[in-house]
């Protein structure tokens, strides 16, 4: 993702020399607005959208054409979520679309091991176990997991996100919201239809396959 | 990068020489050409981020961070600590990470702050610079409650600035027998972390509940009413808390505390005595003792700023961040701190470059522990509009949520921890 800053910056520029007034939303849809956007995502996300973990999602090189998505989905409630939708009402379509691209630049970096999650943290913190991965990666083969999400779950082509080496809480999590009927998470048709016939115990193993596959 | 003397240059390489920094690599380099040299006082949230993000957008740019302490206890989730789910050490980080990112950290205490001479002083050396950056987080006002001072903090903790009065006021706690009573004492408006107060009256009733049924908390309020004020009550309902483990006693009903005694740690409102086992007294704040050296805060105890920049406005090349500023709208916050911090590093590389300061946007969630595996939040984005700092959305999570809902917040805040966390020292 190559980001034309200067150009954009030019834009801002001129219109300020012109003398357009631009309002808040406008001023924060250039492309150094869409960064220091970005950058705030970082409080909960990490540094260049690479999480700590263990259950806020790594969202660094994820593609816009599904951030882009997913923030409008937030947005209209289209798509449940704790806190995004909150979060996602401050912003403008031109503004999600300069905040993902900005995201969409940064470099998913394989996500190093948190040695503060080890230390006694008061919370119940989910760990991948190798022989559940294991079969979790035989299950995404047979149930067509790896037909979209290519390269055992690494790609990113168009409007798919890498789900490889995603934190595993945040995965179970999601696949408990994708399951539950009454959430009606928005999904392609093909994926709903397998969700329907796996079972949580076959989720599990593939967000333990998911989550080892770095 | 036309404004910078190399005066003020050479005056900061002098400054790190005398406090003895020859063997330190990252210093040299660094210093060793005609750069801009930003200096920040505070390494906490504010100010470690601030250092962070000024080298991340200008390498070039020359950045001492200067911070009292070889260590930083976190505040957030230090709560947690005090009931024994949760390890102090986990709460420590130091300054390994931000040397990697080729700041100057110098563990020095700022004695006095020139903004006319832009000179910094600490016991060690003078510091010039081109651009300063305040984080120095909240002082406490020990003349507010008759007999609370800086000596009785030894017993009556305030525990409201996390390290060793965690770890004393988490003794007292463990140590107290089954059938005691313990008060806290909540601060006026307005404080760090406005949710904090409550969020540890939560934690320490669940403690009761589960380890000495016999024990009560009585928190006496100057205020009516709190932050996430209806997740809090209804909480303290649904957990089984209220009347019970904890009672919440507002202004209205005689909260508001006027005189302690450490000696037999009694603490007295305008009607009322409470004689304790242990007593946690968080005093009344105002910004920390750097920005009144520096002459920045102002008559109402806090700093005044650009809300565009957080160019302080009573001093031109001072930036106030964190705790210590007057930033109408966003709350007392390590979130906001953070936030404000990144505004702050980008409004500093734009003037260094001879621009102007883009678009500012802030961001702030705060989380809340109510007992394990219950956590509850609250969201806020804004931006600049007509000169105010002005809401775009946010709010809080909704009064009625699923078991799944208060769970997933829960681990959320640890997420949110060990993001901010190396968002900020990593
Ligand atoms: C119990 C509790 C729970 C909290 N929970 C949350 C939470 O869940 N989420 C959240 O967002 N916020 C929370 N907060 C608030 C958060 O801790 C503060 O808002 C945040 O620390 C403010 O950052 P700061 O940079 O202004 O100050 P600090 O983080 O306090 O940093 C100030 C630094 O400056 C240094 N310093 C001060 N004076 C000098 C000097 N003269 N010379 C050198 N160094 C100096 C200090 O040593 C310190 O390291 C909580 C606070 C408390 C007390």
């Amino acid at each position: 993702m190559h980001l034309n800053k200067k150009s954009l910056l030019a834009v801002a520029g001129a219109m300020i020399a012109g003398g357009v007034a631009m309002n808040a939303d406008e001023a924060r849809a250039d492309m150094a607005s869409g960064l220091a956007m970005a950058n705030t995502c970082a409080g909960c996300h990490g540094t260049d959208g690479m999480a700590n973990g263990p259950a806020m999602p790594n969202i660094a090189g994820q593609p816009a054409n599904y951030l882009i998505p997913v923030m409008k989905e937030f947005r209209s409630g289209e798509r449940y979520s704790t806190i995004m939708g909150r979060i996602a009402k401050g912003y403008s379509d031109a503004e999600i679309e300069a905040l993902s691209k900005a995201v969409a630049g940064w470099k998913w970096t394989g996500g190093a091991e948190n040695p503060k999650l080890a230390m006694k943290t008061g919370e119940t913190i989910a760990m991948v176990k190798p022989a559940l991965a294991a079969e979790g990666e035989k299950l995404a083969k047979e149930m067509k997991c790896t037909k979209c999400h290519e390269d055992g779950g690494k790609s990113t082509e168009d409007d798919m996100p890498r789900v490889a080496g995603q934190h595993l809480d945040y995965l179970l999590f999601k696949m408990e919201d994708y399951k539950d009927e009454a959430l009606k998470m928005p999904q392609p048709k093909k994926m709903k239809k397998r969700m329907d016939k796996a079972s949580a115990k076959e989720l599990e193993a593939i967000s333990h396959f998911w989550a080892a596959n770095k | 990068m036309s404004k910078l003397t190399r005066r003020s240059f050479v005056k900061a390489a002098g400054g790190v020489a005398a406090v003895g920094l020859a063997g330190c690599g990252a210093a040299s380099p660094s210093i060793a050409g005609n750069k801009a040299q930003v200096i920040v006082v505070g390494g906490g949230y504010g100010g470690a981020t601030a250092a962070k993000y000024i080298k991340k957008a200008d390498p070039n740019v020359s950045v001492i961070l200067i911070e009292q302490n070889k260590h930083y206890y976190s505040c957030p989730l230090s709560n947690p600590v005090l009931v024994g789910m949760r390890d102090l050490e986990v709460q420590k980080w130091g300054y390994e990470g931000l040397k990697k990112h080729g700041i100057t950290v110098v563990h020095e205490t700022v004695t006095g702050v020139d903004t006319g001479a832009k000179k910094v002083t600490t016991a060690g050396g003078v510091f010039s610079y081109d651009k300063l950056v305040l984080s120095p987080g909240v002082s406490f006002n020990y003349d507010a409650i008759e007999g609370y001072d800086e000596a009785a903090t030894k017993t009556m903790t305030h525990a409201w600035k996390a390290g060793p009065q965690t770890a004393i006021l988490r003794d007292q706690i463990d140590a107290m027998k089954d059938g005691g009573t313990m008060v806290l004492v909540a601060p006026p408006n307005p404080f760090r972390c406005p949710p904090g107060p409550y969020e540890r009256a939560s934690l320490i009733a669940h403690y009761f509940k589960t380890k000495k049924p016999k024990s009560k908390l009585i928190v006496l309020d100057p205020k009516d009413k709190f932050s996430k004020f209806g997740l809090f009550q209804s909480g303290w309902e649904k957990l089984g808390y209220k009347g019970k483990y904890l009672e919440w006693v507002p202004a209205g009903e005689g909260g508001k505390v006027t005189r302690v005694d450490p000696k037999t740690n009694t603490v007295y409102t305008e009607m009322d005595e409470f004689k304790a086992d242990v007593v946690n007294v968080i005093p009344p704040q105002k910004a920390g003792k750097v920005a009144f050296l520096a002459g920045v805060a102002n008559d109402k105890g806090w700093c005044p700023i650009d809300f565009k920049t957080f160019e302080s406005t009573m001093a031109k090349d001072v930036y106030v961040i964190g705790d210590s500023s007057a930033a109408a709208g966003l709350p007392k916050s390590g979130y906001a701190a953070n936030s404000e911090a990144k505004v702050a590093a980008a409004a500093i590389i734009a003037s260094l470059q001879g621009k102007p300061a883009p678009m500012p946007t802030y961001v702030n969630t705060c989380y809340s522990i109510l007992a394990p595996n219950y956590g509850i939040s609250v969201a806020l984005v804004s931006t600049l509009k007509d000169g105010k700092i002005t809401k775009l959305s946010g709010g809080l999570s909704p009064m009625e949520a699923t078991p799944a809902f208060r769970h997933q917040e829960a681990l959320y805040a640890e997420s949110w921890y060990q993001a901010i966390m190396n968002d900020t020292f990593a």
